[in-house]
């Protein structure tokens, strides 16, 4: 298929995606028969509503709000916390991951090993308690553990979370592609030609790993929305992901169109922070250049 | 046998008897109650949750039930179902896989173009799992038996094609070699090249695939317990004046965590006592991974050079 026909069917394709993905909860009840009915009736009661305006509102708890309004700040803090993730997750990890890759120092790498397979929501609850735990020991408040208002929200922690479960990731995938890099002819050729070290690394090396990271980057990006989700809700952080599903049932039932509206919105969140990262990967593709 | 890999499985196989004969064992049952009751000697009145102490080793919930005997009856709902869920995925899975490596064409190596499907990164795994479940799993009327499998079978289902890519592109390298090409020139039928040379030469990812998948799907019902879909169901308690309140059915391990995860302030042992059973237990697998990998390593692997 030519490359013009495909983008203009990304919209319309994904869009009818996130119609059909939305309409779950609404076609599986719980007895157990099939609603395809009420299913199609809630696409339909979308387009109805985009006119009136009535698509883009919602309740939350049992107050209705609209959609636009809420959007904006929700939409930034997430994008606050995944862009910093993303960036700084990638730059920690990618520096860890190289020094892992050189270096013999086997604890360490078990270590990181095991904490990068335990679920993300293990790290942020153990990460929880132990603040709890050194408060109750020390009486000091090394951060806070949760938001409780909106007015004075968690930041620390939820942040600390945002990097190191993408660094992680980053760090084992570098360090593994940095291993297998390393032992390649060229580089033992690179050695006998008496280049330095930490040239060889960061000329010869990274350079032809760097394409790994960027094959890689559906990967890591998916790996960093899950994380949103859980981190979000943890931290009772008021995000996207909350706005969308913790009022995804309100008094009155399933919200479909607020959770249409809170996907689409997600998948534009992941163009934008897709984008930031090619270019960071980009800008490192031109650094480590010979 | 290195000691990573004999560390892994002692701890899975130990996991796996307790699953089986643990009830025999525990000194309380699961529906055994722990009441308020007057203690004399100290003129205490003992109220739940116990602490954990002799006669409670793990200490009990809130309601007076004993932690070790829940644990040890959501245990088969963890690890089983953990196992096969994983097991379909692979057989599943791998078949497909092994299909399309040998029929497939070859592509160039991915640069990370960005196409249609490759969007859908942005909506997780466990949120797909949780909009197909959410309607089924508050309140249900059905066994959780019954519903425990109804999520394995949609667990099972969505991991699949990852695992039939990863498969795929392991079997086109190996497609690649010089054995199959002599198979082929010998007129062996494509089914016994698959089956003869492309699996046997990589049965040890299968075996490694297998093990990470059960991590996988364990970390997903973590998730969506955290979201209060737990499996086997939840029950909803609604109160108009409290936020509701969610129970696991199955006493299942990641619902016994999601339920209590908001205890790290005061009875602590609630939170702790499942949490580290699931870490412990996902530790003993990734043990497993690991070991085999090293064993793999030893076998066939190219040392840096620096």
């Amino acid at each position: 298929m030519p490359r013009a026909i495909q983008l203009t069917l990304i919209v319309p394709a994904i869009l009818l995606f996130v119609f059909l993905f939305a309409m779950f909860p609404v076609v599986l009840q719980a007895d157990r028969r099939l609603h395809w009915g009420e299913g199609f009736s809630s696409v339909r009661d979308y387009f109805a509503g985009i006119g009136n305006g009535h698509s883009f509102r919602y309740l939350a708890g049992k107050t209705e709000l609209s959609f636009w309004e809420q959007i904006g700040a929700n939409f930034g803090t997430t994008f606050f916390y995944v862009s910093i993730g993303a960036v700084i997750g990638t730059l920690i990890g990618m520096m860890l991951g190289i020094y892992f890759g050189v270096s013999r120092r086997q604890g360490l790498k078990r270590f990181v090993e095991l904490t990068g397979v335990l679920p993300d929501f293990v790290v942020v609850i153990v990460l929880q308690f132990l603040i709890v735990y050194v408060y109750a020991r020390t009486d000091w408040l090394v951060f806070e553990v949760a938001s409780l208002t909106r007015d004075d929200p968690a930041i620390a922690l939820p942040l600390i979370s945002a990097i190191i479960i993408p660094a992680n990731y980053m760090l084992r995938n570098v360090a593994m592609h940095m291993g297998h890099t390393l032992s390649e002819d060229y580089i033992s050729y690179a050695k006998a030609r008496g280049l330095g070290k930490s040239y060889i690394v960061f000329f010869h090396a990274l350079p032809n790993v760097l394409p790994y990271m960027r094959a890689d980057l559906h990967k890591f990006m998916g790996i960093m929305f899950g994380n949103l989700f859980i981190f979000e809700y943890l931290y009772n952080i008021s995000g996207l992901t909350m706005m969308v599903f913790n009022n995804a049932f309100a008094h009155e039932g399933y919200q479909y169109s607020l959770v249409v509206n809170g996907i689409v919105a997600l998948l534009v969140l992941y163009v934008i922070v897709y984008a930031l990262q090619r270019l960071l990967l980009f800008g490192m593709e031109k650094v480590f250049a010979r | 046998m290195n000691k990573t890999l004999l560390t892994g499985l002692t701890i899975t196989v130990l996991m796996i008897l307790a699953t089986l004969f643990g009830r025999y064992l525990s000194p309380h049952g699961v529906d055994e109650q722990m009441k308020i009751h007057y203690v004399a000697e100290e003129n205490t009145v003992v109220a739940p949750p116990a602490a954990p102490g002799s006669e409670y080793p793990l200490g009990t919930d809130k309601q007076g039930f004993d932690m070790l005997a829940k644990m040890l009856d959501g245990a088969k709902y963890t690890i089983l179902l953990s196992v096969s869920i994983a097991f379909v995925r692979v057989l599943v899975g791998g078949i497909i896989g092994l299909i399309l490596g040998y029929y497939g064409k070859k592509k160039g190596r991915s640069t990370g173009q960005f196409s249609v499907w490759s969007l859908l990164n942005g909506i997780p795994v466990f949120i797909i799992a949780w909009m197909i479940m959410v309607g089924i799993s508050m309140n249900p009327s059905v066994s959780p038996a019954y519903l425990a499998s109804l999520l394995a079978v949609v667990l099972a289902i969505i991991g699949i094609p990852s695992v039939a890519v990863t498969i795929q592109e392991k079997a086109m390298v190996v497609r690649e070699k010089q054995f199959v090409l002599s198979a082929k020139a010998l007129g062996a039928s494509p089914w016994a090249i698959v089956r003869r040379h492309i699996y046997p030469s990589m049965k040890e990812n299968v075996v490694i695939l297998f093990v990470q998948e059960a991590v996988l799907v364990l970390g997903l019902f973590g998730q969506l317990a955290i979201f209060n879909i737990f499996v086997g169901g939840t029950i909803r308690y609604l109160d108009p004046f409290l936020p509701p309140i969610y129970m696991s059915r199955s006493n299942e391990w990641s619902g016994l965590i999601g339920q209590a995860r908001n205890m790290f302030y005061v009875y602590q042992w609630i939170l702790l006592v499942p949490l580290i059973g699931y870490v412990l237990y996902i530790v003993g697998f990734h043990l497993i991974s690991v070991g085999l990998e090293k064993q793999y390593k030893k076998k066939y692997a190219k040392f840096a050079q620096i």
